[in-house]
C-alpha cells in the first residue's frame, strides 16, 4: 500500500465523519456512544492539527531499494597555472597520487581517463558539463583544478563538481599551498583526496594520510618499520638489533608498543614517534607478547606468562597498575579491544587444544568462544565495532583441505565470510581507520609481504616487495 | 419529596446536548474542510522532483563500502562478477509414446538397422571456467545475504528554507547509501518474507548527526520497524551538512522496503 493512499484516506475520514453521525442518527444513539463519537472526532481533528506540515525546514524523502551504487567519479589531470619548469614533475606526482587515492578509497567507480574529453578544465569556467555527464564519460562527479609553482612554493586549486547537477554543481572548492617538492605535491594530493572521500563517503575521514607499521628483516634483524598507506615512503623506526615483533600504534599516533627480545626474555617496549626513540616502559619478567591499545589510549592489554601460563593482562598506558584478566590454564595471547566501545576484548586461547578466538568484557568476565573449529589466530576488531577479522585454518591437520586465510565475522550474528583464497598463507589482518580496508600479510608472491584489500575481499594490492615483511598494523587515523 | 420517588419517569432532556453536539460537529467540519484546503501537501509525489534516477535492485551491505552491483550468495571473495546471463536450459527429449497395437493392421517388418549408422554422440560440454551468474563478485556474507526489493522510487524534496534536495543532491545520495549500509537485515524476523514499507523520519544536525528518529508509519512487523530505527541509530554521522547551506538541520523521511 502506498503512503499517499493512506494519507488521502485519512483526509476522507476526517471530512466524512461528521456527516455520517448526522442529527437524525444521533437521536437513536445512546449517550455513551455519542460521547465516544464526539471524543473520536475530536481526537481525529487534533491529530490532524498535529500532523500539519512544518514549513520551517528542508525535507528529504528517500528510501532503500533505489539502487545505491558507487559514485562514478572522473579525476582529470590538473593543469599547470604558471610557467615554472618544476611544474611537470610535481604535476605528475600530484596527479598519480590523487588518482591512486581516489581509486583505493573503495567507494568510487573511477572513470578511465581514456573516456575523458580532449579538453580538460583547469578552473570552473572551463567545465563543459555535457562533455562529462553524457556518454562516453557518464561521470556524476568531476575532480579538477590547477597547480603552479612560484618560487619555493606550490599553489594548488582543486574543485569537485557534481556534473549532473548543472544548476549548482560545486561540492568542493579548495586551495592548498606547500613546499615545491614532490613530497609536498603528494601531501596536497592526499589532503584533497581525503576531503573528497570525506564529503562523498558520509563523514568517514579518508585514510590517505594514515600509516602502516610492520616488521621487516631488510636491515638484517627484525625491526619495526613505517610506511604510508599506499606503500610509499618505507623507512625503519627501531634499531634494537635483536627481534622485534607485533607493533601496535597508539590511537593518537604518538607511541608505538611492540614486543622485543632482550637478555631477560620477551618484553613490551615503547617507541615514541615524536621523539624518534624508544622510551622507558616497565619490564614484567617472563615472556610478554602482543600488546594492544584501548581505543581511548589509556590502557594496554598484553599477554604475559609471569603467573606461569601465558594469560591476558591489562595495564595503564604507562605500564603501571597491571592486573590479570584471564585465569585459565591454556595459553591466552593476541588481545584486541573493541575499537568502538573499548568494553570488550577479543583474544586467542588454546584452552581447548588448537587456538580459537574468544571474546570477553574488558574486566575479564563473560568469556565466549567465537570460532567453532580449526585453527584461528590474529583477531582484529573493526573501527565500527561490528566485525572481527582474523586468520583461520577452517580445517586443520595433515591433508586437510583449505589453507590459512583471512576471514571476516559479524560479531552479533556469528556469520562469516572468507576474504582471501587461493593465495599462500595469509595472516595478521589489521583494519584501516575508515573500516573499508584491511592490511594483511601474505606469502602468495613467494615470500611474506604486506598486502591490502577492501573489506569485501576485492582490490588486493601488494605494498612491500623486498625482504620479509610481516605483522602489519594500520594507524588509527 | 416522597421517599419512593419514581426515577424511571424522569426523562433525560436531550435538547441542549443535541444542539451542542450538532454545533460542535458543524464546527469540526468547517475546520477540517478549511485545513484540507489550506494546508496543502508536504512534498512532491514519490518519483517526482529532481533527484536521482529510480533504478532497481540493490544489495545492502554494511561493511562501509557501496553495495555490490551483483548479488551473490557466496562466502568467498571474488573479483569476477560472473557471466551476465544465465545458462540456457537443457533440452529434454520426451520419449515417443508407444502406439497401442491394432489387431487389424499387418505387422510390417521393420527395416533392418544398418550397422554402420552412428549412434548420436553426446554433445561435448563446452570447457569453461567461467563463473556462473550470481556466483561471482565481492562476498556478501554477514552483511547482505538478503537482497533488497527491487522497488521503484524517487526523491521528493520541498522546503521553505531552500531546496536542499536539488541543490545538494550528492548529500541526499550519501544519506541513502549510509542508511542502506547500516541496515542489518538479519535483525528482522526470519519468518517474514514481505512486509509493507516502513517510514521513518529523522533530523540531521549541522554536524551530520541523526537525531529524533521516529517511526512515521509502521510496517506492521515490529522487528522490521526496530531494525530500521536501529539502522539510523547506528550511524554516528552522515558528514557535516554542506557549509554553504544556511539551515540548522534537515529533516529526512526514509522508507525501507523489505522482501526476501
Amino acid at each position: 500500500m502506498s503512503y499517499s493512499h493512506l494519507k488521502s484516506s485519512t483526509y476522507r475520514n476526517t471530512i466524512h465523519f461528521p456527516v455520517r453521525t448526522s442529527a437524525g442518527e444521533m437521536l437513536s444513539n445512546l449517550l455513551p456512544i455519542r460521547t465516544h463519537i464526539v471524543r473520536h472526532s475530536l481526537l481525529l481533528a487534533l491529530s490532524f492539527l498535529v500532523a500539519l506540515p512544518c514549513f520551517a525546514q528542508d525535507w528529504i524523502r528517500t528510501g532503500t531499494g533505489l539502487g545505491v551504487e558507487k559514485v562514478r567519479l572522473a579525476a582529470s589531470d590538473f593543469k599547470p597555472s604558471t610557467q615554472d619548469p618544476k611544474n611537470a614533475d610535481l604535476l605528475k606526482a600530484f596527479n598519480d597520487t590523487l588518482w591512486n587515492d581516489l581509486d583505493n578509497a573503495g567507494i568510487f567507480d573511477m572513470v578511465s581517463k581514456s573516456f575523458y574529453p580532449l579538453e580538460v578544465p583547469g578552473n570552473p569556467s572551463e567545465v563543459r558539463f555535457e562533455a562529462w555527464n553524457g556518454p562516453p564519460t557518464n561521470a556524476s562527479m568531476l575532480a579538477f583544478g590547477d597547480l603552479g609553482v612560484t618560487g619555493n612554493n606550490v599553489l594548488v586549486h582543486g574543485w569537485l563538481y557534481d556534473v549532473k547537477n548543472t544548476a549548482s554543481p560545486q561540492v568542493l572548492g579548495k586551495q592548498y599551498t606547500d613546499a615545491a617538492t614532490t613530497d609536498g605535491a603528494r601531501l596536497i594530493a592526499h589532503r584533497f583526496a581525503n576531503e573528497i572521500i570525506f564529503r562523498l563517503g558520509g563523514g568517514v575521514a579518508g585514510i590517505c594520510e594514515s600509516k602502516i607499521y610492520f616488521v621487516s628483516d631488510r636491515s638484517g634483524h627484525k625491526e619495526i618499520w613505517e610506511m604510508d598507506y599506499d606503500g610509499s615512503n618505507q623507512h625503519q623506526l627501531t634499531h634494537i638489533g635483536t627481534i622485534s615483533l607485533s607493533p601496535r600504534i597508539s590511537p593518537d599516533g604518538s607511541r608505538l608498543a611492540f614486543s622485543s627480545l632482550n637478555k631477560s626474555g620477551w618484553d613490551i617496549m615503547m617507541y615514541s614517534t615524536e621523539l624518534g626513540r624508544t622510551v622507558s616502559f616497565p619490564r614484567f619478567g617472563a615472556t610478554n607478547l602482543s600488546p594492544t591499545w584501548s581505543p581511548d589510549g589509556t590502557h594496554i592489554a598484553f599477554s604475559s606468562s609471569r603467573g606461569g601460563e601465558p594469560n591476558i593482562y591489562v595495564a595503564d598506558a604507562s605500564g603501571g597498575n597491571s592486573h590479570r584478566l584471564t585465569t585459565d590454564r591454556g595459553p591466552d595471547v593476541g588481545p584486541t579491544f573493541n575499537r568502538k566501545t573499548g568494553t570488550q576484548i577479543a583474544f586467542v586461547s588454546g584452552r581447548t587444544g588448537l587456538p580459537q578466538i574468544y571474546t570477553m568484557e574488558a574486566d575479564g568476565t563473560n568469556v565466549q568462544r567465537v570460532t567453532d573449529q580449526g585453527y584461528a589466530v590474529s583477531p582484529s576488531w573493526s573501527p565500527n565495532g561490528q566485525f572481527l577479522t582474523f586468520s583461520w585454518f577452517r580445517k586443520y591437520g595433515a591433508g586437510a583441505p583449505g589453507a590459512n586465510d583471512i576471514y571476516l565475522m559479524d560479531i552479533a550474528s556469528k556469520q562469516w565470510v572468507q576474504l582471501t583464497h587461493d593465495g599462500g598463507r595469509n595472516d595478521f589482518p589489521s583494519w584501516s581507520p575508515d573500516g573499508r580496508h584491511i592490511v594483511f600479510q601474505s606469502s602468495r608472491s613467494g615470500t611474506e609481504q604486506i598486502w591490502t584489500m577492501l573489506a569485501d575481499g576485492t582490490k588486493v594490492q601488494q605494498l612491500t616487495f623486498s625482504g620479509h615483511n610481516t605483522q602489519p598494523n594500520w594507524s588509527w587515523k | 419529596m416522597p421517599a419512593d420517588a419514581e426515577i424511571f419517569f424522569e426523562h433525560a432532556k436531550l435538547g441542549r446536548p443535541l444542539l451542542a453536539s450538532v454545533g460542535l460537529h458543524l464546527g469540526l467540519t468547517v475546520v477540517a474542510v478549511l485545513l484540507s484546503m489550506y494546508s496543502g501537501r508536504r512534498g512532491d509525489m514519490w518519483g517526482a522532483g529532481g533527484g536521482g534516477d529510480a533504478i532497481g535492485v540493490s544489495l545492502v551491505s554494511n561493511v562501509p563500502l557501496p553495495a555490490s552491483p551483483v548479488q551473490t550468495q557466496n562466502v568467498v571473495a571474488n573479483e569476477s562478477k560472473g557471466l551476465t546471463k544465465s545458462q540456457p536450459q537443457e533440452k529434454q527429449n520426451e520419449p515417443d509414446a508407444i502406439p497401442i497395437p491394432d489387431k487389424n493392421t499387418k505387422i510390417k517388418a521393420k527395416p533392418a538397422v544398418s550397422a554402420t549408422k552412428a549412434k548420436p554422440k553426446p554433445e561435448p560440454e563446452p570447457e569453461t571456467n567461467e563463473i556462473p551468474y550470481g556466483q561471482g563478485g565481492p562476498v556478501s556474507g554477514p552483511y547482505g545475504t538478503f537482497s533488497a526489493a527491487g522497488a521503484k522510487g524517487g526523491f521528493g524534496f520541498q522546503g521553505g528554507g531552500g531546496d536542499f534536495g536539488s541543490t545538494y543532491a550528492w548529500y541526499v545520495r550519501v544519506v541513502q547509501q549510509k542508511v542502506s549500509e547500516n541496515w542489518l537485515k538479519y535483525e528482522i524476523d526470519p519468518s517474514i518474507h514481505k512486509a509493507n514499507r516502513v517510514y521513518l523520519t529523522f533530523d540531521i544536525t549541522r554536524s551530520g548527526q541523526p537525531t529524533h528518529v521516529q517511526v512515521e508509519q509502521s510496517s506492521g512487523v515490529p522487528s522490521l520497524d526496530q531494525s530500521a530505527v536501529r539502522a539510523i541509530q547506528r550511524i554516528d554521522t552522515f558528514g557535516p551538512l554542506p557549509p554553504e547551506y544556511s539551515g540548522s538541520k534537515v529533516t529526512v523521511e526514509f522508507w525501507f522496503d523489505y522482501m526476501r
